[in-house]
């Protein structure tokens, strides 16, 4: 009984770092219709961040997020700006555009550390939480906090502020939102800095558990992609509990099976999600079509 | 021949008088425009026979023109823009290294299975992937290629696992094992010549006009009569199959498969895309094109940088994969053909 | 048997609550040019979408030929004879215009120089033989139309749906498509409209039905639909409200 409920702990904390990885590439899904490759080198580009202003400011990992997230922000206004939206109608350029950017940053990174593995240390990090048999170090459950912060945060915003509802009124049809006076190349800058910042909280909050490496995003895109497509592309809360249904399934592979096979095993349930509900568990049906049509 | 029941299309309607119809290029044209580049590598070949410098970058670039034309015919012609074609390409080079290093089984023979086990993988796991679209799909293959991974790792019997599989040099032709650079490049040149063929004659047929019009519009494809899901099956049965050669012909002529090598997302199945776009993708000379200037340009860089700044033949690349999205988008074949078309249109 | 090319019994469409077509029935015989005419939503363009396999119905039957075709995906039904237009031109613009057409004569024929030929052949049915070896996306809209009639009549249809292949046209490039489409039908082909202009429908001086909120609400000419009440009340909305 003791180990089934460690497994779950396990998964529920590894769902929550799935989850917040998610966030921002839903809500650049949601919102932009742009599928971003790059998303996951965002995520190590804030891990490398919270490296950086440890190592040159001596900040802790944790505060370090109030340099880098606006960092990543600006980031992504830059790539909406000079990269997506000259290619707004061209879906199939917007896969090779964002996989470009995947490769060169992963690639100026690796050139710049020269492959070796950087670790961020914090106190808080050697914090442990033990209940009788079982452990939880305090900053995997920070991240567990954070994306339940993020997701409330997320559905508060896009449902009772202005500007969420302005942000909704894009998705929904940027014909009209356009004629509503919305400035809709506006509101894809802010979505895209959004969600590359909300990579940069991920990327720092996750610095203190993993070792760096300019691999690393690669871990966590597909991690993403599975978490997105089983639970709705574009839905909050689809990739808040998406999250957890992943950290759950690794955990018990991980466990009953074997841990290397887990990537096999999420390939097996994403593709099972792809035939039997295409929009996800919580998405609407038909998004993954959406995601290519034009709207305008 | 197909006069059914009640149709509607006497000739008499001809009303306005028969045009002249519009050539259209052939197979058979495709066939000398092919056998004219092949006429040219070959005398490249025969020049360079002495410098295995050289003739490396030549088998390089030839294998890496012949597996991006045969991702072009899925990729290209049919827009579906597979991250996955690693898998086939590992499919055949570990078929290949396996049937050699157990039971010793010619290269040549093991071509076949490998061809056709990449592409009965290829038909298996496209039925599911094919109902996504653009970049759902992109994903899907992408997550297939590191399940492959992943697999081909955990599998160590038929792998040899991270540690790989070495294959022993026993020299000869029937082993596809030479001491010299010179027949690897004649080799890679044959493989370079069938997948332009076997493009081209997709290109050029049916099918060709089928994925094409899959590509642009699945309804208006659809409205044609067009069964949507087997074009896209059989488009890529016949690109997995000639990547699948290309798998067998890189086992070969390393010698040695492990799965990061033959696995690898960014040196193997983005390399596919990335030297068709550059080329232009769709056409049927771009990926040829793109290879040619790629592979040298990455191995330079690799010799001279690759040193001091690890990854920067990859840097480099990802910045031409943005730089073309944005600029190119036809690569350089389409920009040169775009030219040449408002030349003659400026002509007439 | 019932000497009826398509015959569309009970057809009905729901989406969630919406019924989109309602219990709707008519036949076509060989050789009849149908009209369908109604308001914006009345549920043409899903009407021809259940004809042409687009979605399945909820219930009832398509017969064509005889045969129920209920089940059959688009292309199937393309393949037994079906051709079709779309509201919003769907041409493949980067192929030129006689490859367009080409991949609709492929259907019956292998052969590519076959297939070209006979491509030139309804090219040149439709008006389009002298932009045959243009890039279909520089046609203009009423070329693009044209060249959708070609790419169905390649297939040897032996009914053609047009869905409002007249929307945004010019009068003068509309007389001639309703020219062309009479020819067609003059040479025995069938063929459904769909019509938003009430205009077009009088210039064909055929068969009309009218729906409304998914309804049939009348079946007969021109002049009896459109001076039914009931069809004027949908179009104009009732007088005392």
């Amino acid at each position: 009984m003791e180990t089934f409920l460690n497994i779950v702990i396990v998964g529920l904390l590894l769902g929550g770092i799935y989850g917040l990885v998610s966030m921002g590439l839903n809500l650049i899904f949601g919102v932009v219709r742009i599928v971003n490759f790059a998303q996951g080198e965002l995520v190590m580009l804030g891990m490398y961040g919270a490296y950086l202003s440890w190592y040159l400011l001596g900040l802790d990992p944790y505060l370090s997020a109030l340099v880098v997230v606006p960092c990543l922000f600006v980031l992504g206004v830059i790539i909406q700006r000079f990269v997506l939206q000259p290619l707004q109608n061209e879906p199939s350029m917007q896969i090779f555009a964002t996989f470009g950017l995947l490769i060169l940053f992963q690639n100026i990174v690796l050139a710049i550390t020269r492959g070796t593995g950087y670790s961020v240390h914090s106190e808080v990090s050697r914090v442990v939480l033990s209940f009788e048999d079982i452990n939880i170090s305090l900053s995997r459950l920070i991240v567990l906090i954070m994306v339940i912060l993020v997701a409330v945060g997320a559905n508060w915003f896009l449902h009772s502020t202005m500007y969420g509802k302005a942000v909704r009124a894009v998705t929904q049809d940027r014909r009209s939102a356009r004629l509503m006076g919305i400035n809709v190349e506006l509101a894809f800058m802010l979505t895209f800095g959004v969600g590359s910042a909300l990579a940069g909280l991920a990327g720092v909050l996750l610095a203190p558990i993993y070792t760096l490496s300019p691999q690393i995003g690669g871990n966590f895109i597909l991690a993403a992609f599975a978490v997105v497509v089983l639970g709705g592309l574009g839905s909050v809360w689809g990739a808040f509990f998406g999250g957890f249904i992943i950290g759950l399934i690794e955990a018990f592979a991980g466990y009953y099976l074997n841990p290397e096979l887990k990537h096999a095993i999420w390939f097996l349930v994403f593709i099972a999600v792809l035939i039997v509900r295409p929009g996800g568990l919580f998405g609407i049906a038909g998004a993954e079509e959406v995601g290519l049509r034009e709207q305008d | 021949m197909n006069k059914t029941d009640g149709q509607a299309m006497p000739a008499a309607l001809a009303g306005n008088g028969a045009t002249m119809r519009p050539k259209v290029t052939t197979f058979g044209t495709e066939l000398g425009r092919i056998g004219a580049i092949g006429v040219f590598f070959a005398i490249f070949i025969v020049l360079f026979r002495g410098d295995p410098f050289i003739l490396n970058m030549m088998a390089y670039t030839f294998l890496f023109a012949a597996l991006s034309t045969s991702w072009n015919i899925i990729g290209g012609f049919g827009g579906q823009f597979s991250l996955g074609h690693g898998v086939f390409f590992a499919i055949g080079a570990y078929t290949t290294a396996n049937l050699y290093f157990h039971w010793q089984i010619s290269p040549w023979l093991s071509l076949v299975p490998g061809m056709i086990l990449a592409a009965m993988v290829a038909v298996a796991v496209s039925w599911p992937t094919f109902r996504l679209k653009g970049p759902f799909f992109a994903i899907a293959t992408l997550a297939l290629n590191e399940v492959a991974l992943v697999l081909a790792t955990y599998f160590d019997g038929i792998t040899g696992g991270p540690r790989g599989m070495l294959l022993p040099f026993k020299a000869g032709l029937e082993n596809m094992v030479f001491t010299s650079r010179l027949p690897y490049a004649v080799i890679m040149f044959g493989f370079l010549l069938v997948s332009l063929v076997a493009a081209a004659w997709v290109l050029r047929g049916r099918l060709g006009y089928y994925l094409q019009a899959v590509h642009l519009d699945e309804d208006a494809a659809r409205a044609a009569g067009i069964d949507v899901l087997k074009v896209k099956l059989t488009g890529m049965a016949v690109s997995a199959a000639l990547t699948g050669i290309g798998g067998s012909l890189f086992a070969m002529y390393l010698r040695f498969v492990d799965p990061p090598t033959v696995l690898s997302i960014q040196d193997i199945g983005v390399k596919f895309l990335l030297i068709a776009l550059i080329g232009g993708v769709g056409t049927l000379y771009g990926p040829l094109l793109g290879a040619l200037l790629i592979i040298p340009l990455e191995s330079y860089l690799r010799a001279t940088l690759g040193g001091t700044i690890p990854g920067i033949n990859l840097l480099i690349l990802g910045g031409l994969l943005v730089i073309f999205a944005l600029f190119m988008r036809r690569g350089i074949f389409g920009a040169m053909q775009g030219l040449w078309e408002r030349r003659r249109g400026a002509r007439q | 048997m019932s000497g009826f090319v398509l015959s569309v019994e009970n057809l009905t469409r729901r989406f969630g609550g919406l019924v989109a077509v309602n219990d709707v029935s008519f036949q076509l015989r060989k050789g009849d040019l149908l009209s369908i005419i109604g308001p914006n939503g009345a549920g043409k363009t899903t009407m021809f979408n259940l004809v042409t396999g687009q979605y399945p119905p909820s219930a009832g039957r398509v017969i064509f030929n005889g045969a129920d075709i209920s089940g059959l995906r688009p292309h199937a039904r393309a393949k037994l004879g079906l051709g079709r237009t779309f509201q919003i031109s769907k041409t493949l613009t980067t192929l030129t215009t006689l490859e367009n057409a080409m991949v609709g004569a492929f259907l019956k024929r292998q052969n590519l120089s076959e297939a070209a030929d006979y491509a030139m052949h309804v090219l040149d049915m439709v008006g389009l033989g002298a932009r045959a070896g243009i890039k279909a996306g520089t046609l203009t809209l009423s070329e693009r139309r044209r060249l959708e009639i070609a790419r169905a009549l390649a297939l040897d249809c032996s009914v053609l749906l047009l869905d409002e292949v007249m929307a945004g046209l010019n009068q003068k490039e509309g007389e001639s498509v309703i020219d062309l489409v009479r020819k067609l039908n003059g040479e025995g082909l069938t063929i459904m409209v769909i019509e938003h202009n009430l205009k077009v429908v009088r210039a064909f001086q055929s068969r009309v039905i009218v729906l409304d909120f998914g309804r049939l609400i009348a079946d007969g000419t021109p002049d009896d639909v459109l001076s039914d009440p009931h069809v004027v009340e949908a179009y104009l909305g009732r007088q005392d409200a």
